[in-house]
């Protein structure tokens, strides 16, 4: 597992101009407010006759003010109002309400005002006469089923397993959407506030997101969602209108148009599927594959306001879940939002009701795509993308931060759907990789063999590899400059923030081909080569000669055990490279020895030896051939050429890790930890070498203090399990389990 | 002392200012994220418990109510469709609200009837304005637009009629005179959103405002470079703050963090109580202006609690 360790390749780590973008974060929240949110938009005025015919009218003092003389009294500063709608020309300022009221100086305006108001003049006079007709609510009609919610709440509380999200079906009025998504923004605001830049930030990219989902709603002139009549009327005539109009500025949308020209049943279900876990993936490659399409794409707009939603509720529980006091952590409030951000809750038809239950998605799904479902599977099966199931296994197991409990639930759930074989892999290396065993004997069999499988895995896969896996509900899309930002969290260490700030540059800018290689090296920092290498591979697509690029990728692979692909992408670092291009014949490509390539490079290093990259090539080199005396020979040079290059350093001390000197490994890490305190992946490799050396407890602080920088990062999770069974305390598991690190960062500080 | 659960989760609290045992509360569904209202107007019983008068439906969430100071009957409240909406007890629900005024483009936040002058009323809301209304103008007698953002409460002062002050999200506090074109003063007064401001009841100089950055000061309209005091002590956004009608020094606040506090400005320890009775956000507090010490809130637990100062809330 140490192979893992080595890192891409540190001189392609600079991040340049990377001066902070974050200026008062409020300043920026008020301005990004003002510039564009509905919340200011162009005052809608009031429809005519809205106000009027709502009014009663003033009877004989009944509700007039006990003001002096009993007489209204003109109140000041109304002269400059500039809604004076009854303003008479002739009629002093101070004298309007006299005037008004007697109706002397008014003439004709007052009698109309009575004219107007005469029928219910009466009925106020004395209070008698027949009841009036109960006003119309000028609003949604009471339809909420409070208490449906609120018990359906209170027994989620006793542990009742928990549905996956789902995309809700929608009925929501664009009114009721608008409410929800202002409403919350606003209350989220609240909390927030005092909250850190780049939580601040993200929450102003997610709100920009919303926006851009509703610039069509809006430029239609959107309504307060009070006049029932003339919003079904717009919703009737949007309908049409809105289907398959891409959402400017949200790239992705744009992206998958392109890809999917209309849609049919089936697919849709691969495509809330998709909405549920990652853009890309084998979801929309098997939306390609499908032919014969109908449009839904009405569903889409709807569907990502949903999304923005939920994103922002998903923030405020988030928040608020940081909370340690029991208090916060029973309240309803609480429990509502985060069931409306993981999607538990839906809004439909204005009632909020748990998702699943109004529709059992999967005996919905079942009947409705009987025969897509196998054919779904069989294609599924028949194309082998063991590379997608690992992926999705992933990505699910990492999904019970969100979703709690649902593992069980939803595999039994997705087994309905015939796709028993998958689901029992699943299972199977669920129950290895993930729930383990407690004994350590246990533990080590078990996990050698999931490693084993998982390596077998991806050696297996390597030809359907390299899809990259987008994070789905990304806050930064829409962002002005996602590069920047991208780079700026990079350079602080935030990778998982700055993997969704450079998703939604590479999003944006597609044949950006730094974009692609900066998510790259986040990537590999951040421990996943798997994405490293996909987000690598685009680049390359882009830029097939860049160097930085084609080093990164011989480093990842090497990480991977994949000796032919590194093999491959090291010869092509060699044949690119100005000075070696000419000992790397073209036609050798096809045919690469690992001997050839290495005798290559050393010839390289003769004819520059003042090149540090070719002696990490070298080092990368040495270690797929696990001879790690000259690896770390090999390191050694570089690092007198680059003494401050913190990756190389990490890479030294991964390949003393792998060749049994951990006490060496550790201080190299440590001189990679000196000059980039946030190298969230040196601090799990301390972590290794601790747990290689027996210090169990020691490793255990490392890992945690690498979690606490990067909690997404699961091979460090699955470590630090081992290390808590190994040290004997399994009274901390749960807490790794359930990924608890407040409990795990106060029981083991650093 | 006496609790009243609320089908709805509780906005706001206030005593009516004619009968000591009234009081009205404002509740939206779903926490006002969507749904409906509901105002109740609750009597106290003697060492009974809690009775609803009567109650008024409306098709969004309810954010707050005000007495009218005129008539004992009369309840203005602040609905989230933009509308400010007057309802008469003495008439059945049905023929309820007598008045919808509908100018607010967004939520309407709260609602303040003038106390000096007793003819008008004052709403703030999200649409970024303050409008004052009288009762018996089918319009707003005037909109009062500076702020740049939500305005969440405006206040009158209690001793001069045509002066009120507004809070605003734009982190500042602004103080108007309706004779006056424009505001006469802004108040810078936190670096984060304001959420609630009140005038002193005994010096009309001093006004207490309330924010995100969950500090309350107390700012002297004449001299407000600096706060006269920063109350700190609540460990999330203070949502409402209110001087006492009895003592000069007495403010009482509410907070996202579920607490209501008793402070004394001018003491050193100016966190005098702290009451921890509600289980989700206390959003709504009032102090009764009839009688002296009792207090009532109401948060997002649906339940409104009325308690004399010193006691527990929660005590049967």
């Amino acid at each position: 597992m140490a192979m893992r360790d080595l890192v891409t390749g540190g001189a392609a780590c600079a991040v340049p101009g990377s001066s902070s973008s974050s200026s008062n974060p409020l300043g920026a929240l008020a301005s990004s407010l003002l510039g564009s949110s509905s919340k200011t938009q162009e005052r809608l005025n009031e429809l005519p006759g809205v106000t009027a015919t709502t009014i009663t009218g003033p009877d004989g003092g009944l509700y007039r003010s006990g003001g002096v003389d009993g007489q209204l009294s003109t109140l000041p500063g109304s002269e400059y109002d500039q809604q004076l709608q009854f303003h008479h020309p002739n009629a002093q300022h101070s004298q309007f309400l006299q005037g008004f009221r007697s109706g002397d100086q008014s003439g004709g305006f007052a009698e109309a005002w009575d004219d107007i108001q005469r029928p219910q003049f009466g009925e106020f006079d004395g209070r008698v006469g027949p009841p009036r007709v109960q006003p119309t609510w000028d609003g949604p009609p009471q339809r909420v089923l409070s208490t449906f919610l609120h018990s359906f709440v209170e027994s989620s509380r006793a542990g009742i397993p928990l549905r996956p999200a789902m995309l809700p079906a929608l009925g929501l009025s664009q009114g009721d959407k608008q409410c929800i998504r202002d409403r919350s923004t606003i209350m989220a605001r609240h909390f927030f506030a005092d909250k850190s830049d780049e939580f601040i930030n993200s929450q102003v990219n997610t709100l920009l997101h919303s926006l851009d989902i509703d610039n069509d709603l809006r430029a239609k002139g959107q309504l307060p969602g009070r006049f029932r009549e003339m919003e079904e009327y717009w919703n009737e005539s949007q309908g049409p209108l809105r289907a398959g109009s891409a959402h400017a500025g949200d790239a992705w949308v744009a992206e998958y148009n392109q890809h999917v020209s209309s849609r049919t049943d089936p697919e849709a279900w691969a495509h809330s599927f998709e909405q549920q876990h990652g853009t890309n993936g084998w979801a929309s490659e098997y939306q390609q594959e499908q032919s014969q399409m109908v449009s839904m794409s009405q569903i889409r707009g709807a569907d990502l306001s949903n999304m923005a939603a939920r994103e922002q509720t998903r923030m405020l529980a988030h928040t608020l879940a940081q909370n340690n006091d029991p208090k916060f952590q029973n309240s309803k409030f609480l429990q509502f939002v985060s069931k409306m951000s993981s999607g538990e809750l839906i809004i439909d038809d204005n009632q909020v009701k748990p998702a699943g239950v109004s529709g059992e998605w999967a005996n919905e799904y079942q009947q409705q795509y009987k025969g897509a479902t196998s054919s779904w599977a069989n294609q599924f099966v028949q194309e082998e993308l063991s590379h997608g199931t690992d992926r999705w296994v992933n990505e699910f197991t990492t999904d019970p931060e969100q979703h709690g409990l649902v593992d069980n639930q939803w595999v039994n759930e997705f087994s309905k759907l015939n796709v028993q074989d998958w689901a029992e892999e699943f299972e199977h290396q669920v129950g290895n990789g993930v729930l383990g065993e407690n004994s350590a004997d246990n533990w080590a069999n078990a996990y050698d063999e999931f490693l084993n499988e998982e390596v077998a895995t991806k050696q297996r896969s390597d030809a359907s590899r390299g899809v990259y896996v987008f994070s789905d509900m990304n806050p930064y899309v829409g962002h002005p400059n996602p590069l920047k930002e991208g780079q700026e969290l990079f350079r602080r260490g935030l990778l998982s923030e700055a993997v969704l700030a450079l998703e939604a540059e590479v999003l944006k800018n597609p044949d950006n081909a730094e974009g692609w290689r900066l998510l790259g090296i986040t990537h590999a920092e951040n421990d996943d080569d798997q994405q490293a290498i996909a987000s690598m591979m685009r680049a390359q697509d882009v830029d097939p000669k860049n160097l930085e690029v084609l080093l990164a990728l011989g480093v990842s692979h090497t990480n991977e055990l994949e000796q032919a692909a590194a093999l491959k992408y090291l010869y092509g670092w060699l044949q690119n490279h100005p000075k070696y291009g000419t000992i790397a014949p073209p036609e050798r490509s096809n045919s690469l020895y690992y001997a050839d390539v290495a005798r290559l490079f050393n010839e390289a290093a003769q004819i520059s030896p003042d090149d540090a990259d070719v002696h990490i090539v070298l080092g990368v080199l040495y270690n797929l051939s696990r001879e790690y005396d000259k690896a770390i020979g090999s390191f050694q040079t570089a690092l007198k050429l680059k003494p401050r290059d913190y990756s190389l350093w990490n890479k030294l001390g991964a390949t003393q890790a792998n060749s049994v000197q951990s006490a060496e490994a550790i201080s190299a890490y440590q001189q990679a930890l000196d000059l980039k305190p946030n190298y969230v992946r040196a601090w799990a490799n301390m972590g290794i070498s601790f747990a290689n050396q027996g210090l169990y407890e020691e490793s255990i602080r490392y890992y945690v203090r690498a979690l606490a920088m990067n909690p997404k990062a699961d091979n460090a999770w699955q470590y630090l399990r081992i290390s808590l069974s190994c040290a004997s305390r399994n009274d901390m598991v749960e807490a790794c389990d359930s990924r608890n690190l407040d409990v795990l960062q106060k029981e083991f500080p650093l | 002392m006496p609790v009243f659960k609320t089908p709805f989760n509780g906005y706001s609290v206030k005593f009516s200012p004619f009968y000591e045992n009234r009081l009205a509360v404002a509740t939206s569904q779903n926490f006002g994220i969507l749904g409906n209202g509901r105002i109740h107007v609750l009597d106290l019983t003697p060492a009974g418990p809690i009775t609803e008068l009567c109650s008024f439906d409306t098709a969004d969430g309810v954010y707050d109510v005000t007495w009218s100071e005129d008539n004992d009957n009369l309840i203005v409240s602040a609905v989230a469709d933009g509308s400010v909406k007057l309802w008469d007890l003495a008439l059945p629900p049905t023929a309820n609200p007598i008045r919808s005024l509908h100018e607010h483009t967004r939520e309407v936040h709260s609602v303040d009837w003038n106390p000096v002058r007793r003819d008008s009323f004052l709403s703030s809301s999200w649409d970024d304005t303050s409008k004052l209304w009288t009762v018996d103008r089918p319009a707003s007698v005037r909109t009062f637009k500076e702020h740049a953002y939500c305005v969440y409460s405006s206040v009158w002062n209690p001793r001069h009629a045509d002066i009120f002050a507004s809070a605003s999200g734009d982190c500042t506090v602004r103080v108007w005179d309706v004779r006056e074109p424009n505001s006469t003063m802004v108040l810078p007064a936190h670096e984060f959103e304001v959420l609630s401001c009140d005038w002193n009841k005994y010096d009309d100089c001093l006004i207490a405002t309330a924010s995100v950055d969950k500090s309350i000061k107390v700012w002297d309209v004449r001299n407000h470079r600096v706060p006269i005091s920063v109350l700190n002590g609540h460990s999330y956004a203070v949502r409402k703050v209110k001087f006492s009608p009895h003592r000069d020094s007495l403010i009482a606040s509410c907070s996202y963090d579920m607490t209501v506090c008793m402070w004394d400005y001018r003491v050193e320890d100016a966190l005098i109580g702290r009451y921890d009775h509600h289980t989700e956000f206390a959003v709504g507090v009032d102090m009764s202006v009839l009688v002296e010490g009792l207090f009532a809130s109401t948060g997002w637990d649906e339940l409104v609690y009325v308690w004399q100062h010193g006691t527990d809330p929660r005590a049967p």
